[in-house]
């Protein structure tokens, strides 16, 4: 059952260094608030995962928290390179990160079989790719039908899955809306799932398309207001497309970098 | 661009032989005005895949049918399909039996286009001995768990039942569940829906009622009482006393006949006069 914290004391509980960590929302819903609080924990060595890492996981490298990560797409959305992604992976700074690349399929699928509690997936994908020579997590299996051989990725199960949602009720149910990406596989998959949240309301009452994940499913719900920002939360906050463009110079320089940390994340709280 | 056919047209463009899925389950959502014009037609040797209930009884009785691949064949408030006992009994037809797991991640293998998918529904059951068939795959990766293999369940021809549903094939249920009609209308090179009500716009239920795409429609036929005697929620419910004239009427020759020239000897329009007695 879900209990509801602060921001702080559900990171303390739930993300513990050396955990594999997925934040996921596609675009929507990206878990800002929660990844700027691990941030200013010092939680280090993660495995980072997500389907499209962008500024939330440029930060958390550029501060260098994570070790690794496995994702299936880099970049800062309409603007261009992760400046501090690619200083990790060509330079080092400010420590070597290891890589797992896979492809958007491959990686949906992986959060599936993970959230089915099956070892691994099959898919029809990675063909033509040198994707599955460069990976340990990408195999094959023989249909034993018809013969075909297909891709098998093996199931990802994070230790913590940390999402942003709409609304939560009093009772730790969670629910959300608008453009769903990855979510609820990812949080099904995940021995821990920490989500923050708009707000928390009395009752939860029922959206067209909504997800809604049950408080047996979700281990801390902790309020977070324009918790997604610069991403967006559909009903409450509207995407900063100017943020986007404003952390290309901001991120292209390590000392900028580390002085708009510092200002933005580290010394407020 | 208009999808609306007649139900003697979607029938008139099927073959024997083919594998047809039909749609809803047990007896509930059956798209049973389309079966009743199968039993009419000259059709036979069809492998019908199903969430079985009386679709595949009534193509059972007509000798319409070479194989069924089923988890179960149910009337739900009578627990066996009657005619599918008979057929069984007197082995007049071949059967292939999953469990609804096993059945589930069948449609999805045949949706997503892919040959199998594995699943842990199966193991340790008799299923995989009564299906010789049936085979495994082991994880590639270190915990080398082995799985059940599920063949994809693609089929020819799936065939639904919706409640409403639009001249272009977009359909929309309104009763408590959406079965796995979507999946049906994935896994099948040709979906056809009949319904309820063909409608302009769908003013009623919810966005996610809106089950069937009609990127995945072939044909839509407007058969008000297409289900009977299945449930059709919220339109109407089950007809359990026509369910249980079913029933008894399968206990004697004599008694089917009667049935079905009462019921069954003329086309839809007939069976509907004759229901409504």
């Amino acid at each position: 059952m879900a209990e509801i914290l602060s921001l702080r004391e559900a990171v303390a509980s739930l993300v513990r260094p050396g955990d594999t960590v997925a934040m996921e929302g596609f675009t929507h819903l990206i878990p800002f608030a929660a990844a700027h609080e691990v941030i200013r924990q010092g939680v280090t060595d993660l495995t980072l995962v997500r389907m499209t890492p962008d500024v939330i996981y440029d930060q958390l490298i550029g501060m260098g928290a994570a070790r690794k990560l496995v994702f299936s797409w880099g970049g800062n959305p309409g603007v261009g390179s992760l400046h501090r992604f690619r200083d990790a992976v060509e330079n080092g700074w400010p420590r070597p990160l290891e890589l797992d690349e896979h492809s958007h399929a491959g990686m949906a699928n992986r959060y599936v079989a993970g959230a089915s509690r099956l070892p691994f997936a099959v898919l029809r994908g990675y063909r033509g790719s040198d994707l599955a020579t460069r990976s340990p997590t990408i195999s094959t299996v023989r249909c034993p039908f018809t013969g075909e051989e297909l891709a098998a990725v093996a199931a990802v199960n994070p230790d913590v899955t940390v999402i942003h949602a709409q609304r939560a009720d009093r009772d730790g149910n969670v629910q959300l809306w608008g453009l769903v990406g990855i979510q609820k596989e990812a949080a099904l998959a995940a021995e821990r799932v920490l989500v923050t949240v708009e707000e928390i309301v009395d009752a939860l009452d029922p959206r067209p398309g909504a997800v809604v994940l049950p408080s047996w499913s979700v281990h801390a719900v902790a309020v977070a207001p324009n918790g997604a920002h610069p991403s967006y939360t559909a009903g409450y906050t509207v995407r900063d497309n100017d943020f986007y463009q404003a952390w290309d110079p901001i991120s292209r320089d390590r000392d900028t970098f580390l002085a708009w940390m510092r200002a933005h994340v580290l010394e407020a709280a | 661009m208009t999808k609306v056919l007649a139900i003697e047209d979607v029938v008139g463009g099927l073959e024997s032989g083919m594998t047809v899925g039909i749609g809803g389950w047990g007896s509930r959502r059956k798209p049973m005005a389309l079966v009743r014009a199968i039993c009419r037609s000259s059709l036979r040797d069809l492998t019908v895949i199903s969430f079985g209930g009386p679709d595949v009884g009534l193509l059972c009785a007509f000798g319409k049918v070479r194989r069924v691949i089923a988890p179960f064949v149910t009337l739900d408030s009578i627990p066996l399909e009657p005619w599918f006992r008979i057929a069984r009994q007197r082995g007049l037809i071949e059967f292939t039996e999953y469990d609804e797991g096993m059945f589930m991640f069948g449609l999805l293998a045949a949706a997503h286009r892919l040959p199998f998918l594995p699943t842990r529904a199966g193991l340790g059951s008799d299923v995989m001995t009564i299906n010789p068939d049936l085979r495994t795959v082991r994880s590639p990766y270190s915990d080398g768990e082995e799985l059940v293999a599920v063949p994809a369940l693609t089929m020819d021809v799936a065939l639904l039942h919706l409640n409403r549903a639009d001249q272009r094939g977009n359909a929309q249920y309104l009763g408590p569940d959406p079965y796995l009609d979507d999946l049906y209308a994935k896994a099948a090179t040709r979906c056809y829906v009949s319904c309820e009500r063909l409608v302009t716009e769908f003013k009623e239920g919810p966005v996610q009622s809106l089950l069937i795409s009609r990127s995945m429609v072939t044909g839509v036929v407007e058969t008000p009482g297409g289900a009977h005697f299945t449930s059709c929620e919220p339109d109407y419910g089950r007809d359990e006393a026509f369910q249980r004239a079913y029933l008894e009427a399968t206990t004697s020759a004599d008694s089917w006949r009667n049935f079905a020239q009462r019921y069954l000897s003329g086309d839809e329009g007939d069976y509907q006069r004759a229901v409504a007695g």
